[in-house]
Order: C-alpha cells, then sequence, then structure tokens
C-alpha cells in the first residue's frame, strides 16, 4: 500500500469519527446511560398504565415506600387486573358487537402481549393453570447503579420526593428511558438544593456525605 | 487478530521504518477507539421478579426468623436476618434463656455451611448418588427384615435433647427386639454426668450459674470458649462481675490449669497446675473444706500431700466465706476427679444455688462408657444395623469403634466426612438454617428451630427419617408439631388454642414450661471414699514423656467445623494462630528439648499402640513444663478443598498440600482401646523431625508499639491496655488510667456543627476475648477469607482483630485482650495524607472509607496509628461460589487495589436512618446495633452518638474508667476503652507487652 492509499484510510477514519460523534447528541462520560430506552420482553405501556389509566406508581412498585429497592412487580400483581382485562378495550368492544351481530357470546380476546404473561405464568386458554413451571420474565434493567452505590427508594419516598423527579415523565412514555444522567454530580445537585427537614434551610441540606450513597 | 496480520496494518503507514508521528496516529486512533468503546453501554442487565410473590414479600427489605443455633448442642436462640428469600447473617436472640443475645463464632460461621455446596444432595448408596424412592425401599425392607428376625440396630448419636426426635427414637426403637440408642458426643462431659450418678443417683449435668458465684474456682475447664455452653457462661460470669449499676461486684476467679485457656486468661488468678495434680488438689481442697465444716473427714489428709498447698488453704478459705455463692468446676474427664469437684461443690452449699439440680442442664447426655459397650458388640460382629448422626466417630474415636463391622451402617453426615466414606448408605440431614427441629437445653425449657430457607440440599432430619422407617410418612414438621401437641402443650395453661400456643413458640423461638422439678436425691458422701482414696495412687508422665492436652479450640471445636474457612481464618484468642494446629510446649520446655516455633515435632503415644501426629511447635506462655496441648478438630479428610484458598498469584504457596489435611488429627493419641477417651493425661513422647514451618500467625504484626529508634524520648513505651484491681477501682474510679498531656491547641477547628458523633465504648473488663465480634464483623461486612500465605504475608483482612497482652512470667501470668478497630478519629492520621479524597470525615463523625475513589496508594495504612487498615491486594474470590450467596448485599464487595477497614457498621447506621425517616422521627439511642456489638455474649461493647447525653454510650464515655488508645497522638478517636479491672492481686498495670 503507499503512502497516498493510507493517508486517505486516515480521512476516512476522520469522517467516520466525525459522523458518529454528531450521531450522539453529545459525548457522554463513561457509565452515562442517559437516554437508555431497551426494548422489554413485553411490550408494557407506562403511558397506558400510570398516563392514561392514573394508576399510583406504588401499586405496582410497592417495595419503593418501605424498602431501598422500589421493585420490578411479580406477574401476579399484574394478575390483579388482568385476570379479567386481558386485551384492549377496543378489541374487546369491537368482538362484543361481533358476537352480537352473529347472536352468539363473545368470546375471550387475549392481546398477543397479554398471551407472553399468561405464558409466563403457564397459563392456558381459558387462564387456568397448566400445572407446568411457569418461566419468571427478563425484564431489561433501564435504571441502574453501580455496584458501590446503595440508593434508597423509601427515604426519597417518604420525603415527598416524586417519581418523576429521577424517572422522568413516565406517564407519557411508552418505552421507559432514562431522563436523567444519574450520575453523583446529578444527585449532589438535588441534595444541596433540598433542605435536611421539609421545609427547614436549605443551609441545611440532605446529607452529602459519602457514605449516604458508598458503604 | 493474528501477529502477521498486525503487520500488514502497520507496514504501509511508513513503509521499513516507522516514523514517530506516524506512530503517533496509530495510538491516538487506538485512544479514540477506546474511549468510544469506554462510551458504548455495558452488558444488559435483567430484572428478574419473582413470578408469584406474598405482598409481604419485599425485595431488599430484611425480616427476621426465630430459631435455635445448631452448631453445638448449647441450643442458643438465634435471629435469622433473611433477605430476598434466604438467610445472610446470623444474631443471638435478645433476652433469650440459654444465651442472653450473645452468639459464639461457631454459631456465626455456621451460615457458611449452609451454603457449603459440598452437602450431600440426596442420599448416596455406596457412593453413587441415589433417590430417597430407593432408600425407603431398600432400607425400609432391610429394617423389616431385622424386625421380623430380632436383628440387633444400634443409634448411634451425638446429644439429641428434642421431644420429638427423641420420641421418633423411642418409636423407632420400640419396633426391634434388641435396639439401642448410644449417645456419646465429640466434646465430652461424660464423666461429670457419671459423677453426678454417682453423688446423687441421678446421671444429670447440673446447670451452673456463673451469675450467682462469688468465688469461681476452676480446675481447666475452659468455661468462657469451649466448655459445655459458653456462651450462656460468659454471660453470667459478666453479669456476676458488673461495675454498672448501684451495687457493683465483681467475683473472683481462679483458675488451676495446664495449658494456657482463654478462660485462665481472664481468671484474677492463674495457676499452673499438672493433669494429674488436679485430682490430688481437688482432694485436698475438698479435704481443707471437709475441716472447716467440721465433718466426717473422707479425704482426711488430702491436703498435706496436696500440690499447691498455700493456694488451696487460701482458696478454701475464700469459697467457705462464700459458701452457697461459690462454684467449683472441673473440666476433667476423669470420673474421680468430677466427684471430688461435686463433693467440694456439695461441702459449700452450691447445690440448689450455683449448681441447678431441679432443672439440670440436658446440653450433654453423652456417656463415654457406652461406647465400650458397643466397640464390643462392633467387633464381635453382632449388630446388623449401625444409623449414625450428629457424629463422626471414623473421625472422634480414631477407628476405635469398628463402624464398619456393622452389616449396614448408615451415616445422616450432611457433608462427606470420614464416617460417610464407610457406610453403606448415606442419608444426609439438612442445616439446621433450612429444617424443623426442637431441642430442651434446661429442663422445663423448649427451643425451636424453624427453616429460614427451603431446602437447598435434598436432605431429611432424623426424625423424619425414622419415621418414615417406622412407617409413619408424615411431613416432619407434622411430627414436629405433634410431639408439642401431645406432650408440651397440655403442661401450659396460658394459651387454651395449640396453634396459637406454637405460634408464640415459634414468634419468640423457646417456651418455657413448668413441669414438675425433680428435686435430687440426697447427696451420697460415701461415694466419696474411692474417689479420694484413688488420688493417692495418680502418677505423672513417665520419665521422657509429656501430658497430652487435647483441648477444642474457639470455633474448630470437635472438628464439625474443619470446612468453614471463616474459622480456619479466626486466630485462636489465645496463640494468634490461624489456618493450623499445633503442639503448645512451655519455653522450658521446648528449651530442654532443643525446639524452636515452627520446628515439626512427631507425638507418639509413649509405650501404647494408637495414632501418632507431626505437628509444628508453638512456644506458650503459662503453659506448665510437663503436658503439649494440641487442638482438636484438625486433620479431617476433605479439607484439602482448602489447597487454593486465597488468590492465586506467582509467589502464592499453597494453605494445603494438594492431598493433605488442614493440620493433623491427636484423635488417636487422646483414644484408647476399647473407644476410653482421655483428652488429658496420655503420655506422649515428642520428638523432632528436623524440619520446620511457619505458623500464619497474627500477633507480632499490626503492633502499636515503636520500634526503639523511632520513639520520642519518654514515649518509648506505649501503653494502650490499663488494668486496676476491683479495691483499688473502688477507692478510685480512674484507678490504672495513665492520662497524657495532650497538646494545646488544634489545627482542625470544627467546620461544621453536627448533633450526631457516632462513638463506641469497649469494657475491657467484660471482654473475654472469645472472638465473636471478629466472626460477626466477618459476616456482616463480607470480609474475605486470604488463605495461609496472606496471612502469614501478614495480609488478612479482617476489620477488627483481638490484641493480646501478656503480662508477667509462666507462673504469673496476666493476659489482656483488647478487640482493635478503626477509632474513627476526630482527627483522623488517614484523612490527611490520602491524595485521592478517598477517607473523609462524615458530618456523624464516621471516617469514611469510599471504595470507589480509593487508587490504592496505602498512605493511609502507613498513617494509621493503630494498625486497623487492609490493602486489597488481590481480589478475594470466594473458591465455592454457592457461597457467594451469604454475602451481605447491603455492603459492597471490594475488589482489587482500594483499602478497606471498620465502618462503624454504616450500612446498619443508614438502615436505622432510613426507617426513622420513613416512621417520621430521630433516630433513637439503640437503633443502631453493629454486628459485633450485637454479637458480644459479654455485652462489652456499647454504640451510639456521642453527643446525645442520654446515650448509653455517653453515660459510659464520660465513667472515669473511660481513655482513648495512644491518647497522647491526640488523634481524638471515637472508641473509648473502659479500663480492665480485675479481682486479682495488684499489677504494675500498662499492657506493651505484645508477647509471645
Amino acid at each position: 500500500m503507499s503512502l497516498l492509499n493510507a493517508k486517505i484510510l486516515v480521512a476516512l477514519m476522520l469522517v467516520i469519527g466525525a459522523v458518529v460523534l454528531a450521531r450522539s447528541a453529545h459525548v457522554r462520560l463513561p457509565g452515562n446511560h442517559q437516554g437508555y430506552e431497551p426494548r422489554q420482553p413485553i411490550a408494557y405501556s407506562h403511558r397506558l398504565h400510570a398516563g392514561e389509566l392514573k394508576i399510583d406508581c406504588r401499586y405496582c412498585h410497592y417495595g419503593a415506600e418501605t424498602s431501598r429497592h422500589a421493585g420490578i412487580p411479580s406477574a401476579s400483581v399484574c394478575m390483579n387486573c388482568h385476570q379479567t382485562v386481558t386485551a384492549g378495550y377496543d378489541a374487546v368492544l369491537r368482538e362484543r358487537e361481533r358476537a352480537e351481530k352473529e347472536g352468539r357470546d363473545p368470546t375471550r380476546i387475549v392481546s398477543s402481549e397479554l398471551r407472553k404473561l399468561y405464558d409466563a405464568l403457564a397459563l392456558d386458554e381459558e387462564l387456568e393453570p397448566t400445572g407446568e413451571p411457569g418461566t419468571p420474565i427478563e425484564w431489561v434493567r433501564v435504571h441502574n447503579m453501580p455496584d458501590f452505590v446503595y440508593f434508597d427508594h423509601r427515604v426519597h419516598v417518604a420525603r415527598d420526593i416524586a417519581c418523576e423527579t429521577c424517572h422522568g415523565p413516565v406517564q407519557g412514555m411508552e418505552r421507559i428511558r432514562q431522563v436523567p444522567t444519574l450520575s453523583m454530580g446529578w444527585c449532589i445537585d438535588c441534595h444541596r438544593s433540598q433542605p435536611a427537614t421539609p421545609g427547614g434551610p436549605v443551609e441545611k441540606h440532605a446529607s452529602i456525605d459519602c457514605a449516604t450513597c458508598h458503604f | 487478530m493474528s501477529h502477521e496480520d498486525h503487520s500488514e496494518l502497520l507496514l504501509p503507514f511508513d513503509g521499513p521504518n516507522p516514523s514517530r508521528r506516524s506512530f503517533l496516529h496509530l495510538v491516538g486512533f487506538g485512544l479514540a477507539s477506546a474511549a468510544f468503546s469506554g462510551c458504548s453501554r455495558g452488558p444488559v442487565q435483567h430484572a428478574i421478579a419473582a413470578l408469584d410473590a406474598s405482598p409481604e414479600f419485599v425485595p431488599g427489605r430484611v425480616y427476621w426468623i426465630a430459631s435455635t443455633c445448631r452448631a453445638c448442642e448449647a441450643g442458643c436462640g438465634v435471629l435469622a436476618k433473611c433477605r430476598d428469600g434466604r438467610p445472610i447473617k446470623l444474631e443471638g436472640t435478645p433476652g433469650h434463656p440459654v444465651s442472653g443475645g450473645g452468639l459464639c463464632p461457631s454459631g456465626q460461621a455456621s451460615i457458611l455451611s449452609l451454603y457449603d455446596s459440598k452437602r450431600f444432595d440426596g442420599p448416596q448408596r455406596g457412593g453413587e448418588r441415589a433417590s430417597w424412592e430407593q432408600a425407603d425401599r431398600e432400607l425400609g425392607a432391610a429394617l423389616d427384615g431385622l424386625r421380623r428376625s430380632g436383628g440387633r440396630v444400634r443409634l448411634l448419636t451425638g446429644t439429641i435433647n428434642g421431644p420429638s426426635t427423641r420420641a421418633a427414637i423411642a418409636r423407632f426403637l420400640d419396633g426391634f427386639r434388641d435396639a439401642r440408642h448410644v449417645t456419646y458426643d465429640g466434646l465430652s462431659a461424660s464423666a461429670l454426668l457419671d459423677a453426678h450418678g454417682r453423688v446423687l443417683g441421678r446421671r444429670i449435668l447440673p446447670r451452673l450459674r456463673f451469675e450467682l458465684a462469688k468465688t469461681i474456682v476452676s480446675f481447666d475447664a475452659d468455661f468462657l470458649s469451649t466448655w459445655i455452653s459458653p456462651v450462656e457462661f460468659t454471660a453470667g460470669y459478666t453479669k456476676g462481675r458488673s461495675l454498672e449499676g448501684a451495687a457493683p461486684r465483681m467475683s473472683k476467679h481462679v483458675q488451676l490449669e495446664a495449658r494456657t485457656s482463654l478462660t485462665g486468661c481472664r481468671a484474677d488468678e492463674r495457676v499452673r497446675l499438672a493433669p494429674w495434680e488436679t485430682g490430688p488438689a481437688l482432694a485436698g481442697l475438698c479435704d481443707l473444706l471437709e475441716r472447716r465444716a467440721g465433718g466426717a473427714g473422707r479425704c482426711a489428709g488430702a491436703a498435706d500431700v496436696a500440690p499447691q498447698r498455700e493456694l488451696l488453704e487460701r482458696l478454701a478459705g475464700e469459697l467457705w466465706g462464700s459458701s452457697g455463692a461459690s462454684l467449683v468446676v472441673a473440666g476433667s474427664d476423669d470420673v474421680d476427679v468430677q466427684v471430688l469437684a461435686s463433693y467440694a461443690n456439695h461441702l459449700l452449699g452450691n447445690y440448689g444455688t450455683t449448681l441447678d439440680v431441679e432443672r439440670p442442664s440436658l446440653q450433654r447426655m453423652g456417656d463415654d462408657r457406652a461406647l465400650s459397650e458397643l466397640a464390643e458388640e462392633l467387633a464381635a460382629g453382632r449388630v446388623d444395623a449401625l444409623v449414625v448422626q450428629g457424629v463422626n466417630p471414623a473421625y472422634d474415636l480414631a477407628g476405635r469403634l469398628p463402624i464398619e463391622r456393622a452389616k449396614l451402617l448408615v451415616s445422616c453426615a450432611a457433608a462427606p466426612d470420614e464416617t460417610s466414606a464407610r457406610a453403606t448408605w448415606v442419608c444426609p440431614e439438612p442445616h439446621f438454617l433450612e429444617a424443623w427441629d426442637d431441642a430442651e437445653p434446661f429442663a422445663g425449657t423448649f427451643a425451636l428451630t424453624q427453616p429460614t430457607v427451603p431446602l437447598l440440599r435434598a436432605g431429611r432430619t432424623l426424625r423424619e427419617l425414622l419415621a418414615r422407617w417406622s412407617g409413619d410418612a408424615r411431613e416432619d414438621r407434622e411430627l414436629l408439631r405433634e410431639t408439642w401437641r401431645q406432650e408440651l402443650f397440655p403442661r401450659q395453661s396460658a394459651e387454651a388454642d395449640f396453634d396459637a400456643f406454637f405460634d408464640r413458640a415459634l414468634h419468640e423461638g423457646y417456651q418455657r414450661l413448668d413441669g414438675a422439678a425433680e428435686a435430687p436425691g440426697p447427696f451420697r458422701a460415701d461415694a466419696i471414699d474411692a474417689a479420694a482414696r484413688a488420688q493417692g495412687s495418680v502418677q505423672g508422665p513417665k520419665a521422657g514423656a509429656l501430658a497430652l492436652i487435647a483441648y477444642p479450640k474457639a470455633g474448630m471445636l470437635d472438628g464439625r467445623n474443619a470446612h468453614n474457612p471463616w474459622l480456619h481464618e479466626l486466630p485462636d484468642p489465645v496463640t494468634k494462630i490461624t489456618w493450623d494446629n499445633y503442639a503448645c510446649l512451655s519455653a522450658a520446655t521446648a528449651a530442654r528439648l532443643d525446639l524452636e516455633e515452627g520446628d515439626v515435632v512427631r507425638l507418639a503415644p509413649s509405650g501404647g499402640d494408637g495414632g501418632e501426629a507431626a505437628l509444628p511447635v508453638h512456644i506458650q506462655r503459662g503453659q506448665h513444663d510437663g503436658v503439649v496441648a494440641v487442638a482438636l478438630g484438625y486433620g479431617r479428610a476433605g479439607t484439602d478443598r482448602f489447597t487454593k484458598v486465597g488468590p492465586e498469584w506467582v509467589d502464592a504457596r499453597e494453605t494445603v498440600a494438594p492431598g493433605g489435611t488442614v493440620g493433623a488429627s491427636v484423635a488417636g493419641l487422646a483414644v484408647a482401646a476399647g473407644c476410653v477417651r482421655r483428652f488429658a493425661g496420655s503420655d506422649v513422647t515428642v520428638t523432632a523431625t528436623g524440619e520446620s514451618v511457619e505458623l500464619a500467625s497474627t500477633q507480632d504484626y499490626h503492633s502499636l508499639s515503636l520500634p526503639e529508634h523511632l520513639a520520642i524520648d519518654g514515649h518509648e513505651v506505649r501503653e494502650v491496655v490499663f488494668s486496676t484491681t476491683f479495691d483499688a477501682w473502688r477507692e478510685d474510679p480512674g484507678a490504672g488510667v495513665h492520662r497524657h498531656p495532650v497538646p494545646a491547641g488544634d489545627l482542625w477547628p470544627e467546620d461544621h456543627e453536627s448533633d450526631t458523633t457516632w462513638g463506641m465504648t469497649i469494657d475491657l473488663a467484660r471482654c473475654t476475648g472469645c472472638s465473636a465480634c471478629v466472626l460477626g464483623c466477618q459476616a456482616e461486612n463480607n470480609v474475605p477469607v486470604v488463605g495461609r500465605d496472606e496471612v502469614r504475608r501478614h495480609r488478612e483482612m479482617s476489620w477488627l482483630r483481638i490484641d493480646r497482652y501478656f503480662q508477667g512470667d509462666d507462673d504469673d501470668l496476666r493476659t489482656l485482650h483488647q478487640p482493635m478497630l478503626c477509632q474513627h478519629c476526630d482527627h483522623a492520621p488517614c484523612e490527611a495524607v490520602c491524595p485521592v479524597l478517598a477517607t473523609v470525615h462524615s458530618e456523624g463523625g464516621l471516617n469514611q472509607q469510599v471504595y470507589n475513589r480509593c487508587v490504592g496508594t496505602r498512605y493511609c495504612a502507613n498513617t494509621c496509628p493503630y494498625k486497623v487498615r487492609r490493602f486489597n491486594w488481590f481480589d478475594y474470590a470466594r473458591p465455592d461460589e454457592m457461597q457467594n450467596h451469604s454475602l451481605n448485599p447491603d455492603v459492597t464487595v471490594r475488589s482489587r487495589g482500594v483499602m478497606e477497614k471498620c465502618s462503624f457498621c454504616v450500612q446498619r447506621i443508614q438502615e436505622a436512618r432510613s426507617e426513622a425517616k420513613r416512621e417520621g422521627r430521630e433516630v433513637r439511642d439503640g437503633d443502631v446495633t453493629p454486628a459485633c456489638q450485637q454479637s458480644c455474649p459479654a455485652q462489652a461493647i456499647a454504640f451510639g452518638n456521642l453527643r446525645d447525653p442520654g446515650s448509653r454510650v455517653a453515660e459510659l464515655a464520660a465513667t472515669p474508667r473511660a481513655y482513648s488508645v495512644l491518647e497522647e497522638l491526640n488523634v481524638q478517636p471515637s472508641v473509648r476503652y473502659l479500663t480492665h479491672v480485675h479481682n486479682g492481686r495488684p499489677d504494675s498495670g500498662g499492657g506493651e507487652d505484645h508477647g509471645h
């Protein structure tokens, strides 16, 4: 290969590099997963449940009040509603109309996404247990802290910090996305601006001791 | 990419002679791509929730299960701390009738044995895996055959005091024409039971009430460390020596012993007495007491020939002065000696006060004499089926019990051991944390053990096994409940409903039932004559031989914990040696035999037959010249699993030679033909082998003393342990403390106000050095095991160590123990030297160690005057991955290259703060209990907010006994020690001598 070829190669690399840089809105620090919005095994919509149906976050993530972890709800929590609700309202309405027209009883409509839930629980068409062992759903974790960080949900919930403060406008998200950087600086900014006691002076702010989160 | 590929890529840039510029191009490109790849996302992490979880089950939230520890026979109460469906830590149940709230090292470490991947998963037939159905079918058929043919069935177990298992055993044995239950204990108290059989007509073990004793005389009984029920005894002992409250009191404790035991180290007075002198000395003591009582004189004349005549005169006087509130105990395995000890107690009127015989202890029920019978039967081939549970006779009895002669040998060992290796069938039992069980530690006190996790390995309890073999296929829990319903429920009247009664027992972990207390029979003084006479013919070892003392070591006990790496790495509280047993010799004896520390010697029975053992020598201060003391429980089969424990690196040496064992067994020297066990007094010869090894001791590093050439004038001697006598303390509560002038002025004025300063007090008058705190800390804080080689290199990782200081000579040895941990100094030297601010002060006064900031300069460890910082030279992965389940999820697992140290269990502080905030209140005194404080049987540790004047820790820190170690350095530690107060003779004070 000649010297010219080499120059072309370097130029090509620079171009590729520039394109890569331009595609990402800004350069992120290592470990910053802001904007992470992975596909989940079931297309669960927070927009529908939290936004449209206005279900309280803590109905499913009930650990947030009493535990360090808010928790991913177990499939049995889903079944509290989805024992009855097996498909979207539109689909059920359509089936009811069609059944009325055809003069028969409406059949149970099961949406393809909810079928995945029932499969995980090893339930048959009639939502009766098949007797097979279930397979837990492998959700993809979005908000993930490094192992040396100990975030405690219950304190923040007790202080009435809204879930949206850290998790963004979940009510509008079809798929969960990480909105803030979740970096240490971002945590500390908030701790500095929050009074240690509700309504107290900001000078006595929430603790920024290392051992508040690292131990 | 291969090497050739690389050169092709490189070549086009500049032909054969690459220029500096093009090289930089390439490096730059490499760096850029590395940076880009750094920005990419890490591996996808999944969050897998349970399919079906009860609403009470909250991920990450701790729940507690009350249970009973079965790590030994004592039956201490434990609360299993569970998270996400599994136990992660064991803590003592506060106020438990046995333990009072502490938990010993063995108990603490038993959580690790639960996650031992070497445990059997289901039964084994001839070493091959089999199913329970197969076991039920084949063993059921074999036993049915024996029922019909009238075959002999023997059940060999350790102490079983649980009513449900006893009921199952009775039912099982009932079905055979010739079936018997034989019990022996690895750590035997058989002689003590036999002695009471002789003098009271009932083979019972009195419950010892150390808290009621004003004078305690112990002949070789190591009751604070390993003897019968050490946690209970430690709690009682310290209660009898309480300096708090309106009426401070302190019992007088005199220990006469041959080896240097932990209990001897705590004694107010310690005298060296050979094992062959114990009986004559006790007979002499009885003689002197008889003279005071003006009685029959069954031991008449014994005092005139007794050793230590002067001491005995004095002891008799002191004991007599506290008649009815004194205690004479002996650790001997000689029934005659125990008879004399009980006679002394009888003369002193201690039965009914310090020795409870109406509600006696059931913590040891073994009968060594029954072993001889069984040995004969086995040798004659007269046993058709032998079921072994809870003991390991092939190891304990060194092959003296021919178990392989049984036609059918069934072992219930949970993990492979010497006995299971010889068994036809292995029907493994579960770990106590995954099974139901009950116990009756004292007559009328019933303790429950309940599962904290579903069976991790397919095991069955002896109760369930025997019920199956008796044709009862009920679940284990039902079997246990049945006994409680039939036998215990009718004995109480508080609850009308059985379920309510049982649930309450489950919630508390125990139930006290008022049964009819059995009054003891009259004392049979005529039993004394033979025992006293026998002392006349007692002889010492033959010329050229030493008397062997085979003693149990804290944690390792009789060898049941030999597969637990935590306990192997726990330094012995007296010798500070890890990962080994060794032959302890006095300095004089070692000099006479021309032996030095680490020289390997061969111990052989003098004249008789029996096993030999090769062991390194340890020179032990305070030991009798005529004895060689060796720890039991070592040399267990399968301990070569620890060959690779610790980090693997180029210069690493193995902890155990492949195929070898950790330490060597001396059971062969302590067990004579006919299964007669003699733990003290067998004659052995000691011969040098010419080899030498380096023992892994933690004693002589992390020393707080200063090399002479570095010391400032007047600072050569650093006094770190202060000691005074009870009398001096009563006159001056600050007695013994040497205050140092602290430089005036402050380099670091307080720059912020805080209402919290976390602090700790450690009462050296209470601390016995038992090391429960060391294990508690290890379990709580994910402290790794590093292996023998790394310990030799001074790299053990424990955050809390027990420093041991010897004073005086062998004849008058005073030992002081001092738990040493990060002092959380207000003016911490480590904080000033860290270049990356990885160790900084918190508002709560904690010296924080931030792992994610630490770059591992180790400046902080060098500057720490207390030597409590530990550096991760490696990633200390656990060789047994399953044991990672016992890791505390609330504490970071530290990686290579970072410094770590005691955090005052900051995770518990944060937990308490979070809970307080959730409940909308302030943190209260007592909300935070660090792991060390929780486990302490003596309640020597207090923790809390020093700035809260109402807190217990502030109260104790303000007493005149409180002092800071190395006060003169003005680093202002948050840990205050309270002077050691004893009831012995005045001493010179100060504990600089680090000793050997």
